[in-house]
């Protein structure tokens, strides 16, 4: 009976969404997949020396050169060896690539399930996630790739 | 913003670029037909279009233009200084409507009635040509003769202007364009009054040919292509790679080799455009401000066909106006200086474009005053530039490079007693910004030349690959002079400090060190410099001299420059990135920003050279440097200032004169002093290979054979124990007494004289 009524609740106000599902640590975190231009697979970016520490260094992208951003460095985890997985993102300031242990499946996602962040969250981790989606089993957190964006970071930690 | 409207603007921008270059020609050549042509066809062009568009102020604007450049066009007015003044204002007030439209889409609400009724007042000729104003004459005109008015007019109609009637023309029209013009003014009146909208449509065929054989492209795709274009050189060198082995494929990747070769090569030579693009922006320039300053000069422009990548060729315009100006502002005197100094009283300002090697240069050279040097030594003291010993010891053309130095440019006093020196620390920046070098060279009261060395391109540039935190970096070569190596025995040695900054003695100077890893990783264990190899690469920017010192060197590449993002370009010590041959990427290092971010300013120079003049304060008084060369076994010293080269030659072109060796150097001959015995150790071996040292020895030049050259070191005077009396004719040299070759000694030609000269005194008595 709940399901109808969701499903309801769907067909009225709520959009369904693609995300792809990344997994980092125990979290499972979701990004939408119509920002996502490219999954690359086991990348080894090379380091930047004085970089700040959100940057995961720098990979070669289709003749380009794209800077990337730990998301482990972000939350605060340590830094993982061996290759990991790079998302290359499409925000307003550009591309860039958010380096994270594993890329899962595409999940479809009702916007019906949102919820904005939880108060508890820490301040950091609030600036970052955009809420969370309630899967059956578990929790989906959104992350929003304009606010991964490596600019705005940057401006993030200046202020 | 529209198709239609975009390509309006486009065509309307070169149409004015054209109306400009012919204008100022024409200042010399008012009587050009051809030129006053290309003008009204570029004027005509953009009323024409303007009206279909319905950009109404444009259009009245052209209008006026357009009708006083069709009586220009037909003789009956003459361009003369104030009405190319006004014809270049007409230029600018278009110009300045068309940004209006390309930034905001519509013309805006600017007033231009002060121009028109100016253009339109010269239209009317001056007193001295007509006897009664043309107003009254129009009126008294005979129809018979409208037929024969100027086209244009009767196109345009409905305008009350008034033209001068052809019982004028023949007075006011110079001899030689009445023939030129008189097929147009045969004409029938029927096929006249239709001339205005044919006769724009005359050179359209050309430019249809044109149109067909070449093609507008937007930069960003050529950029897009150029980006491919090297992604596409690595994969090739990585396909070269992996097939090296397989004969089978040997030779389809070596024709994708070559076309990888040729496809990078025409994507790079479409991004090229010539020179002319920013030179002939110059006459307008120069000519304002020649009449503004009252200066008058002769401006000369040769190599425009050069070409330089697009991007460079913008990013020269501004360092190159600013050359301009200075050479006509602090350049080139005022006409009646010039006459008094027994010159011609009209400058000459000349540009020249030139392609050498992998580089383009830029000169721009004047015929003025030159750069006071003494003022730039005394000033540059003064601001405390360099120290007042340091400023002794530069050369002339040392010192003039100070002008770039930002502290010079800064304070308007400085610019007015140096002559020169406005921004032109900026001119450097820009230049250097983009991989290129100036310098300047001037000679008091014949003129300055200013050069500046600009690369082909900017997306592929040479660089050194070197190796620190276990990482590869690249860094450029225009920026690299020299490479030093410091094996791990004499690294404890060689690397000196002076608390916690690291100096490295280079030919007897103090080279202020940064090292690499340290700066980039300022918090990690540091590895002990002296248990590896050290390499110190020498690198100029900005005017200080400072080695970076890396772990190790790679080969050189030539590079493909991509950028970084912006949070990485803030950490300001990288320009970009690369991928390098074995897919490794690197950062390509700022050389100038490196030397900011240690330190090493102009502070620190300064302090060095203080601290040098310490170091020496505590050894000797005076101290010359000295070449320290070999011969037989020997150790010698030859005053530095004295040497002019050092010639490295086959034994075989040392001839004699009797027992007298000499050399034909350069057409002279050239006596050469071998009392070591080098030459007659070389005698008879067809192989063998001899050091020259050529020196000044008053008004001649000798040579001395040597075995050797092993260092340059500053010699310390000796003094004779129990006294006070200098030694002569030995030095102290890296603690060791040598003897100091006399030049004089060396026998004149072609009195041949008996005796060698006993030069090699090695003396060990004073010890």
């Amino acid at each position: 009976m709940s399901s109808t009524a969701i499903e309801r609740k769907d067909q009225k106000n709520a959009a369904l969404v693609e995300m792809c599902s990344v997994r980092l640590g125990q979290t499972l975190f979701g990004v939408p997949i119509s920002h996502i231009l490219e999954i690359v697979g086991s990348a080894r970016p090379q380091p930047v020396p004085l970089a700040p520490v959100y940057v995961g260094g720098l990979v070669h992208y289709r003749g380009d050169v794209l800077t990337t951003v730990s998301l482990r460095q972000l939350l605060g985890m340590a830094p993982k060896d061996g290759p990991q997985d790079i998302l290359v993102l499409e925000s307003k300031g550009g591309c860039f690539g958010l380096l994270v242990d594993s890329v899962g499946e595409v999940l479809t996602v009702s916007s019906a399930d949102h919820e904005p962040n939880p108060s508890i969250l820490d301040e950091r981790r609030r600036a970052l996630f955009a809420g969370a989606y309630k899967l059956k089993d578990r929790l989906l957190v959104m992350l929003d790739p304009e606010r991964l964006d490596p600019m705005r970071l940057s401006e993030a930690r200046a202020a | 913003m529209d198709e239609l409207t975009r390509e309006f603007l486009i065509e309307s921008q070169e149409g004015l670029d054209r109306m400009e270059r012919c204008l100022t020609e024409l200042e010399e050549r008012p009587q050009d037909a051809g030129l006053l042509g290309d003008i009204f066809r570029s004027v005509h062009t953009i009323k024409g279009t303007t009206g279909f568009l319905g950009f109404k102020r444009l259009e009245k604007l052209a209008h006026a233009g357009e009708n006083l450049l069709g009586l220009l066009r037909d003789g009956k007015l003459t361009a003369d200084g104030p009405m190319i003044t006004g014809l270049l204002q007409l230029m600018d007030g278009l110009r300045s409507i068309l940004k209006i439209i390309e930034s905001e889409g519509t013309e805006g609400e600017g007033e231009d009635a002060a121009l028109i009724a100016r253009l339109e007042d010269m239209q009317i000729p001056t007193i001295t040509y007509a006897a009664k104003t043309p107003r009254a004459k129009a009126a008294h005109a005979p129809p018979a003769h409208a037929g024969a008015a100027p086209p244009e007019n009767s196109a345009t109609t409905a305008l009350t202007e008034i033209r001068p009637q052809t019982s004028l023309e023949h007075q006011l029209e110079p001899p030689a364009e009445s023939t030129a013009d008189k097929p147009r003014r045969a004409a029938p009146a029927a096929i006249a009054s239709l001339e205005p909208e044919t006769d724009p449509a005359k050179p359209r065929p050309q430019a249809n040919s044109a149109a067909e054989s070449s093609l507008r492209v937007d930069v960003t795709l050529l950029n897009r292509m150029m980006n491919l274009v090297g992604e596409l050189v690595l994969t090739r060198n990585q396909v070269l790679q992996a097939t090296a082995n397989d004969p089978n494929l040997t030779l389809l990747s070596r024709r994708l080799d070559m076309v990888t070769a040729d496809l990078r090569e025409s994507v790079m030579k479409a991004r090229m455009q010539p020179v002319s693009n920013i030179f002939s922006k110059m006459p307008r320039i120069v000519r304002d401000l020649s009449q503004s300053l009252g200066r008058r000069v002769r401006l000369q422009v040769e190599g425009q066909e050069t070409e330089l990548d697009k991007s460079l060729l913008e990013a020269i315009k501004d360092p190159l106006t600013h050359a301009v100006r200075n050479s006509l502002d602090h350049g080139i005197e005022l006409p009646e200086v010039r006459q008094a100094a027994g010159k011609d009283p009209e400058g000459t300002l000349r540009l020249r474009a030139a392609q050498e090697g992998s580089h383009v240069l830029i000169e721009v050279s004047d015929d003025g005053k030159g750069v006071d040097v003494d003022k730039v030594r005394q000033k540059a003291i003064e601001r405390g530039v360099i120290a007042q010993e340091r400023a002794a010891h530069l050369a002339e053309r040392e010192l003039l490079q100070l002008v770039f130095l930002p502290g010079f440019s800064t304070a308007a006093a400085v610019t007015n007693v140096s002559g020169r020196g406005v921004g032109m620390d900026v001119v450097r920046t820009n230049v250097e910004k983009i991989g290129g070098k100036v310098e300047i060279d001037s000679r008091a009261g014949k003129g300055t030349t200013l050069r500046m060395r600009i690369p082909l391109t900017l997306a592929i540039i040479p660089a050194l690959i070197v190796r620190s935190v276990g990482q590869s970096f690249a860094l450029p070569q225009g920026a690299l002079s020299e490479l030093v190596h410091v094996p791990p025995s004499q690294a404890a040695s060689a690397i000196e400090w002076i608390e916690d900054a690291p100096l490295y003695r280079l030919r007897g100077k103090l080279l202020p060190l940064v090292f690499l890893d340290r700066l980039l990783m300022p918090h990690s264990d540091r590895k002990n410099f002296a248990e590896r190899d050290n390499f110190i690469a020498v690198l100029e920017a900005d005017g200080r001299q400072f080695g970076l010192v890396v772990d190790g060197l790679a080969d050189p590449e030539e590079i493909v420059v991509k950028p970084l993002s912006a949070v990485l370009k803030d950490i300001g010590l990288y320009s970009g990135a690369t991928v390098l041959g074995n897919a490794e990427l690197a950062l390509i290092l700022d050389p100038a920003a490196i030397a900011m971010k240690a330190g090493v300013n102009m502070h620190g120079e300064e302090a060095a050279t203080n601290a040098e003049a310490a170091l020496h304060a505590t050894q000797a008084t005076k101290n010359i440097e000295y070449l320290l060369v070999e011969v037989a076994d020997r150790q010698a010293a030859v005053p530095l200032g004295d040497v002019l080269r050092i010639e490295q030659l086959p034994a075989s072109r040392i001839e004699y004169i009797g027992y007298r060796p000499v050399l034909n150097f350069e057409g002279q001959l050239l006596p050469i002093e071998d009392s070591g015995g080098v030459l007659a150790a070389a005698q008879g071996n067809s192989q063998a290979q001899v050091i020259v040292v050529v020196c000044r020895e008053g008004n001649r030049h000798v040579g001395i054979a040597v075995s050797h050259v092993l260092d340059v070191a500053a010699g310390g005077d000796l003094f004779e124990a129990g006294t006070t009396q200098r030694t002569s004719g030995v030095t102290l040299l890296k603690s060791r007494v040598t003897g100091v070759v006399d030049l004089g000694a060396v026998a004149a030609l072609p009195a041949l004289e008996s005796g060698a000269p006993e030069w090699d005194r090695e003396s060990e008595s004073v010890a």
